[in-house]
């Protein structure tokens, strides 16, 4: 089944004096429960098509369908709908809210969703054990390391149980043990429970986590890669 | 939980939140205070015309062809019910002579007991048998002194007291006149009664005794004027009541500048909080909850600064009443209760509403620009 579908996408960014192409007539599936990894030189577009996935942007031109469900028909109640309920977002700068704690932090979708205080706390809780924060719980972001907060803000994304994770190149600001240890942890929601992942990365090494590369150059698809 | 993440904010620019609440509480505390002084004066100036508002004055009705009261009519009032006591009074405008001046002067009829219950005597004591008595002005004017003699319309009379100076009435004012009881006011004129002072029991009795009157001795012809002092209280309260709204309009211009400051602060944090409003709408907050955590902060700004504001204009007020009106115990009534819920109401609308507009702002964001920005 499909969980992705991108159909003739372009996202083209215009100026008075200049027009550039971010996204020149992109189209790709990703599969169910797939490990998708997108790679490219800066600039190829890869952040902008995983933008456009997670529904926190719209395409000039073509279709995104997500689940099957075409978002462009959507008003911005539903997109932020199928974001909280669907999709689960990494950013490199690990995106938590300074003021509120790791627990906090965690907690916040699970809010937006509507669950009640000791349900989103107790899941939670348990999502910071599973990534090695079990007494990290009741700190601020600014009172823990890189690695660490990338790893809140993965227990974030899995809040509410998505189907898709996109992971915008989550071991950028990370030492290489911090980043193998984010990498095993997303590695673990893909195959053990089934969650489609799609990464992108210039980091070549983190090709062997996929089950496909794909490779962006100037807002196209240079390749195509399945990884046995 | 978004009270809580709203307190946080608030929390994390501290300096910022004081000082917004210091603008609502300045405004607040101007608009409430200066409400409880307004109706302190207010209560002040109507106590000083207490007295007087349960009287009615009535007087014959020129223009229906009637010069003098009835003496039946004026029995018949006496009698009415919550009439506590009427007195009748005659005035002539008669030829008096001293040694020095001659003037025309209004001259009353009273009995002795009624003069000594409304005027005091500046000098001598008030006797009315074979005696006058003359009021400041005309003392003054006439060179006339305590056991000093006049002429009244032919007749000489030796004056008993000078009255003090009444300042100003609505019904009999003896400044420039003279007083002489009925039975030696008969001997030099034979006018009738021309008014009636008409005391109710009470301030809410007066309607009632005015609709006996006009009902009782004007049901045929309308022999009579009857003129509520009452209506002079009334006309004191709407005009103080005009007063305190002016006041209190130049007090909320605080409260206006005191909402500008909060919009400021606001946008200001809605600028520095752009990718927090980013990342919260990434993982799954509507354009309402982001409305909602904003405005709720300026809610909280609203009933913190309002509610010190309230409890210091209660201090503002007392000390206001004190230094103007020398007596603080106006501060203590039901209406000080009013400006007070008032102030705060109206502090906590300015501060929700100088909200709105950066809440709005904040939500209106687009995701992907939010996430953007450094």
């Amino acid at each position: 089944m499909k969980v992705v579908e991108l159909r003739n996408v372009y996202k083209i960014y215009r100026t008075e004096y200049y027009e550039v192409r971010a996204l020149d007539g992109i189209s790709m599936d990703v599969e169910d429960g797939e490990f998708v990894v997108i790679m490219g030189p800066s600039g190829s577009g890869k952040s902008t098509l995983l933008n456009l996935i997670g529904c926190l942007d719209k395409p000039s031109e073509g279709e995104v369908l997500i689940n099957g469900v075409e978002t462009s028909n959507l008003n911005d109640n539903q997109l932020t709908e199928l974001r909280r309920d669907t999709i689960g977002f990494i950013f490199q700068t690990y995106n938590l809210i300074l003021t509120l704690t790791a627990l906090e932090n965690v907690e916040l979708p699970m809010i937006f969703r509507g669950l009640g205080r000791e349900e989103r706390e107790e899941r939670a809780k348990e999502l910071l054990r599973s990534v090695g924060l079990e007494k990290e719980m009741n700190r601020k972001p600014n009172e823990m390391s890189g690695g660490q907060q990338q790893r809140v803000a993965i227990a974030r994304a899995l809040a509410n149980n998505p189907k898709i994770l996109l992971c915008d190149e989550p071991t950028g600001n990370l030492d290489t043990k911090s980043g193998e240890q984010v990498m095993e942890i997303i590695r673990h929601q893909n195959e053990e429970l089934g969650v489609t992942v799609i990464l992108v990365t210039h980091d070549p090494s983190l090709a062997k986590y996929a089950d496909r590369v794909i490779r962006l150059r100037d807002g196209k698809i240079e390749s195509v890669e399945h990884v046995s | 939980m978004f009270l809580e993440l709203a307190k946080r904010n608030l929390q994390r620019a501290k300096v910022r939140s004081l000082l917004a609440v210091v603008g609502i509480l300045i405004g607040v505390m101007a608009v409430s205070a200066i409400g409880i002084f307004g109706e302190s004066l207010k209560a002040a100036v109507a106590q000083n015309f207490e007295e007087v508002a349960n009287e009615l004055i009535v007087s014959p009705n020129f223009q229906e062809g009637y010069k003098y009261l009835e003496e039946k009519d004026i029995n018949r009032i006496k009698k009415l019910p919550n009439v506590a006591e009427a007195i009748a009074i005659k005035s002539d405008s008669l030829l008096i002579e001293t040694k020095k001046k001659k003037s025309y002067t209004v001259v009353y009829a009273m009995d002795e007991k009624d003069v000594e219950e409304m005027f005091e005597a500046e000098k001598g004591s008030i006797r009315l048998k074979s005696s006058c008595v003359v009021g400041k002005r005309l003392a003054e004017f006439a060179e006339i002194r305590v056991n000093s003699k006049i002429t009244i319309g032919g007749r000489e009379f030796r004056v008993a007291a000078i009255l003090e100076d009444t300042g100003a009435r609505f019904d009999i004012n003896p400044n420039s006149a003279v007083i002489l009881s009925p039975e030696d006011f008969e001997k030099v004129s034979d006018v009738g009664y021309t008014l009636l002072i008409v005391k109710a029991d009470s301030l809410e009795k007066v309607d009632d005794v005015k609709n006996e009157i006009e009902e009782k001795i004007n049901s045929r012809d309308e022999k009579v004027v009857v003129f509520d002092l009452k209506i002079i209280l009334e006309g004191i309260d709407e005009a103080f009541s005009q007063i305190n709204i002016f006041l209190m309009a130049i007090a909320s211009v605080s409260l206006l500048v005191a909402g500008v400051s909060i919009l400021n602060i606001m946008l200001m944090s809605t600028i520095e909080r752009t990718k927090e409003i980013g990342i919260m709408r990434a993982i799954g907050a509507y354009r309402s909850t982001i409305l909602k955590i904003f405005l709720m902060e300026a809610l909280i700004l609203g009933l913190i600064g309002s509610g010190i504001g309230s409890v210091l204009s209660v201090v503002g007020g007392y000390l206001i009443d004190l230094a103007i009106l020398q007596d603080a115990s106006y501060v203590f009534q039901l209406s000080t209760l009013l400006y007070i819920t008032l102030g705060f109401c109206v502090g906590v609308f300015v501060s929700v509403v100088s909200g709105l507009y950066p809440a709005w702002k904040a939500s209106r964001l687009e995701p992907i620009e939010a996430l953007r920005y450094e």
